[in-house]
């Protein structure tokens, strides 16, 4: 996905180095031994923070930074973190300073440019003090010297920064809050979110320093779409909503997909909607297999009672309805035992280049297991075979 | 982009970046319904293959290809109205920025590619802004203008598909979508309800598209066709208040009726990512209900449920002019396009007339340089210099590598075809290809205008000898006799002999150095050859280019040597002495 956070360790390294600023600190993988991780700074002379580096909001105020923590109980910290869901984490030297020294500072990028967000008040609380944020345009006409008086950061750094944030690909940053040292800009805490799909075109990170959380621990049948997804030209999305939802979607298109998911919400179905997902860009029919395998597997795990299959999308305009099919059958033949031993019930509605044949094969595969719902081509709109689909289950 | 894209005043003329065959064809399938008289695709760029075969109707054409840009001939390069980009996303900056700098007369482009960095895509906006040129992408299905032309996968890629879409007459409303699945949707459900299609654009899913929903309103506003504008978007960024200004302000005065997807975004705890890379909700304001609001507010109808989208169509629908157009039969791919000859009805034909129409007309030598030309030469100086040098080079003796291996086959009892390849096979590098080579030489000599002095030193400095250069036998002051009877003959051509002063200079840096480094026959063959082509036959340097990459030249050599191969091949079965075996005297053995 092309907006990600990097991790806090990977993007103080990118901005320290580029504005020159000294900085120490250590990225943890709590799923490894934390010896060797954790032996150069157990040999530092400070005390410690120990906080959740997974791209995670307001992690203050959900108990994901650990402050003050003394050598000897750094892998205590560790544990405690880690033991709340957590694989990343970072662990810094402690800074002691005055809380009303911390502010803020944020670099945005959009259509016209980069703009610069400060605030003299800087900390966890910075959304309710939004009327101390200035907003200023960086451009040919910056008042550098003036950006400087009013941030404490000199022109130079400041520049540096907005350097820093283009060369890098870097789409929104934020230090919050920060100290003004004899270096210039101490960074307590950053968040960089960066544009991934420029990853060809940057040395200073890759994708082992992307942190993606998603509120709740991937599913193995997420994590193989991911992969899938990562090895592929084609786009294969997955997400889990409801494990014991009765409603699955195997869906095409990254608008149609949206469509289908909000009828579903629309007409108050959204409480057993099980999952949100799409493929895209012509998949081939190995593709579409290994996805439809894992949309049967969540299907088949849930504990629902009455479970429908919708299989839709709009009229493609250039994916093979019938080789991205192929795949979805193949897939569906495997357990379609499974599935009506558990009365499950598919509806389909889809076009696009050789639909005829892709809903023909769709159809006789289906009925042979008896497991038709409906096969519907594109004369059918979209939400009306949605609205079929859902009679199968009613509202619970 | 364009404030004043006049799409209807548009005549496509396209070049493809890159190839995606099942939309080109779809491309050129529609000019075909159309009933224009030729594709508008004239080039693509991409590797490989010097031509991509397309159907145009029931029957076949090539598109040319060429391996860049810049390479794409002048004319079409000048002429070029619209470009489809179907490079990989890495590419598309370069390939934009080059886009914009060598077509010259570019109005529309599409860009097809997922995952193109949003900054590449900013700075393909700013220049696509600066010359006012239409950018759909990245991650774009096209521009559909009914009944003018299809640029991109717009309106699906078979022919079923196009004629389903109802898009070959122009209808009365602009269907603006950010997603290429939704925007084909669309146009069924437009067409569906009578209004018809006036024009189509899919803007792509990313958070920067080049075009924004907002610029395509007002092509939309500003295109007579237009009556109304129907738009899909989605939660994630901010498109929808500027189109919600543009509305409120008066500035898009043509009713919009939208759906904004998204709302399901409210089911996840943390803001999910859709499909498309813009769709994503991080603040309040970027999801699918505050914009869904904030168009409301400004006056456009936005349902809530897809289906009324529909149903609002059906209610100001009308009748839909009729969809005609040159229907596209079934048809199937041919294993081989030939340009030589085949049958017209059961009739044998050559070069474009009948069989014995074309025997009947022509010399052995015109029939000769025609075929392997692959068209019909009229002009009688290359005819004439053809027979001269089909029968300059029929033989040169029992001595050559080619006669001598045709002559051990022979003797060794194999049959005639068997011998004459033995021979055939020694042609190339050292023997016998050094026409083709030297043709090359000069080729590169005469289009890099190099000096002679630095074109020789490159070849030294390279380690390699001149091809065409070289005698064992004559010398500068004792001039091969062919040489003399070839150029005399065939010198004096519009071109100023330039192909055969370059190697005539090139000799002057040789013989300096020693004296048999002469221009040889095969030098002067192929100098000739390349002037006469250019100037009785109007050849390009591209073209002569191609006959040295095909290796044309070494043909005339085979064809001739032939020949001589024969002849030594029937001599040796008269003679029939039987096994040639060398003596102990033609082997010196040094063991290690």
């Amino acid at each position: 996905m092309p907006r990600q956070k990097l991790s806090e360790y990977r993007a103080k390294i990118i901005i320290s180095k580029a504005l020159g600023l000294p900085y120490k600190g250590w990225s943890v993988d709590s799923s490894l031994s934390l010896n060797s991780q954790l032996q150069e700074a157990a040999s530092a002379d400070s005390s410690f923070v120990v906080k959740v580096d997974e791209g995670v909001k307001g992690r203050f105020k959900k108990g994901l930074v650990l402050l003050d923590v003394q050598h000897g109980d750094l892998a205590k910290a560790v544990k405690i973190l880690s033991d709340k869901g957590y694989r990343w984490l970072i662990v810094e030297p402690m800074d002691s300073h005055v809380p009303t020294d911390e502010r803020y500072l944020g670099l945005l990028s959009d259509r016209e440019g980069l703009t610069l967000q400060y605030s003299t008040i800087g900390g966890v609380d910075i959304e309710q003090h939004a009327e101390s944020l200035k907003r200023v345009r960086l451009n040919s006409e910056t008042d550098w010297g003036h950006l400087a008086a009013e941030t404490g950061i000199s022109d130079k750094q400041l520049q540096q920064l907005a350097a820093v944030f283009a060369g890098n690909y870097f789409v929104f940053t934020e230090i919050n809050p920060y100290l003004i040292s004899d270096a210039g800009l101490k960074m307590l805490d950053a968040a960089v979110e960066v544009d991934d799909t420029a990853a060809f075109f940057v040395d200073n990170w890759d994708a082992d320093d992307l942190r993606r959380h998603t509120g709740h621990n991937l599913t193995q049948e997420e994590l193989n779409v991911q992969e899938l997804d990562a090895n592929s030209p084609a786009s294969l999305k997955l997400s889990v909503l409801e494990p014991d939802g009765s409603i699955f979607l195997l869906l095409s298109g990254g608008g149609a997909s949206v469509v289908v998911a909000d009828e579903v919400y629309n007409q108050g179905y959204g409480k057993q909607l099980a999952n949100y997902g799409e493929y895209s860009g012509n998949p081939n029919t190995e593709e579409t297999y290994l996805y439809t395998e894992a949309v049967l597997k969540l299907l088949l795990k849930s504990s629902a009672k009455q479970k429908v299959l919708f299989i839709g999308g709009a009229v493609a305009n250039f994916t093979d309805i019938a080789k991205t099919f192929a795949g979805v059958l193949q897939a569906i033949e495997e357990v379609a035992d499974k599935l009506r031993a558990q009365q499950v019930k598919v509806f389909v509605r889809r076009g696009g280049p050789n639909q005829e044949e892709g809903l023909a094969q769709m159809e006789a595969v289906l009925n042979k297991h008896g497991l038709l719902g409906a096969v519907h081509s594109p004369e059918t709109p979209l939400t009306a075979a949605v609205t079929e689909a859902l009679q199968g289950v009613g509202h619970e | 982009m364009s404030k004043g894209t006049d799409l209807r005043g548009l005549q496509p003329i396209t070049i493809c970046l890159g190839s995606h065959p099942g939309i080109i064809q779809s491309m050129i399938d529609y000019d075909y319904c159309l009933g224009r008289d030729k594709p508008s695709v004239v080039a693509i760029v991409g590797g490989g293959r010097k031509q991509e075969r397309y159907f145009w109707g029931q029957s076949e054409v090539m598109v040319p290809v060429y391996p860049q840009l810049q390479a794409v001939p002048k004319k079409y390069r000048d002429e070029a109205t619209a470009l489809l980009n179907v490079q990989s996303a890495r590419r598309v900056l370069a390939g934009m920025k080059e886009a914009f700098a060598l077509l010259p007369k570019l109005r529309v482009a599409n860009i097809f590619a997922e995952q193109v960095p949003e900054a590449h895509a900013l700075e393909v906006a700013a220049e696509a802004a600066k010359k006012d040129i239409l950018v759909a992408g990245p991650a774009s299905v096209g521009v559909l203008v009914p009944g003018l032309f299809k640029l991109g996968a717009i309106g699906g890629t078979q022919y079923a598909q196009i004629v389903a879409a109802g898009i070959f007459a122009p209808g009365r409303a602009a269907v603006v979508s950010t997603s290429g699945g939704m925007v084909n949707e669309l146009i069924h459900i437009v067409t569906g309800a009578g209004l018809g299609v006036s024009f189509a654009v899919a803007l792509g899913g990313d958070r920067n598209p080049i075009t924004t929903p907002a610029q395509a309103f007002l092509l939309a506003e500003a295109d007579e066709q237009t009556e109304r504008i129907v738009y899909f978007g989605e939660l994630g960024g901010d498109d929808e208040y500027a189109i919600a200004k543009l509305i409120s302000d008066g500035k898009i005065a043509k009713p919009v009726i939208a759906y904004i997807a998204g709302t399901v975004a409210e089911l996840f705890d943390e803001p999910p990512q859709f499909g498309h890379a813009k769709a994503m909700a991080s603040r309040q304001d970027e999801t699918a209900q505050a914009k869904k609001n904030a168009l409301r507010a400004a006056g456009a109808k936005v349902p809530d449920v897809f289906a009324e989208l529909r149903i609002e169509l059906e209610r100001v629908g009308a009748e839909l002019l009729p969809q005609d157009h040159r229907p596209i039969k079934q048809r199937r791919k041919s294993l081989i396009v030939s340009h030589v000859s085949g049958d017209i009805q059961d009739d044998v034909h050559l070069l474009g007339k009948d069989l014995l129409e074309t025997v009947n007309e022509n010399t052995l030598a015109g029939l000769t340089i025609s075929l392997l030309l692959g068209h019909r030469v009229e002009s009688s100086k290359i005819i004439q210099f053809t027979d001269y040098v089909l029968r300059l080079l029929s033989d040169h003796g029992p001595y050559t590598s080619g006669a001598m291996n045709t002559i051990v086959a022979a003797r060794a009892g194999r049959d005639l075809a068997s011998s004459m390849a033995a021979g055939l096979l020694t042609i190339g590098p050292r023997f016998g290809g050094a026409v083709n080579a030297a043709a090359g030489a000069w080729l590169q000599g005469v289009r890099g205008s190099s000096k002679p002095k630095d074109f020789v030193a490159s070849f030294t400095t390279d380690g390699g000898i001149i091809p065409g250069i070289g005698h064992k036998k004559y010398r500068i002051d004792m001039p091969d006799p062919r040489v003399k009877a070839l150029t005399e003959q065939f010198a004096g051509n519009r071109n100023d002999d330039r192909y055969l002063a370059f190697a005539r200079g090139v000799e002057d840096v040789t013989t300096a150095k020693k004296g048999n480094l002469i221009l040889n026959v095969d030098g002067t063959i192929a100098a000739i050859m390349l002037d006469l082509l250019e100037s009785e036959l109007d050849y390009g340097q591209e073209q002569l280019q191609e006959l040295v990459s095909i290796e044309f030249f070494n043909a005339i050599f085979i064809l001739s040597r032939s020949a001589g191969l024969a002849a030594h091949y029937l001599d040796q079965r008269r003679n029939d002495e039987g096994l040639l075996r060398l003596g102990s005297n033609d082997i010196t053995y040094i063991p290690e």
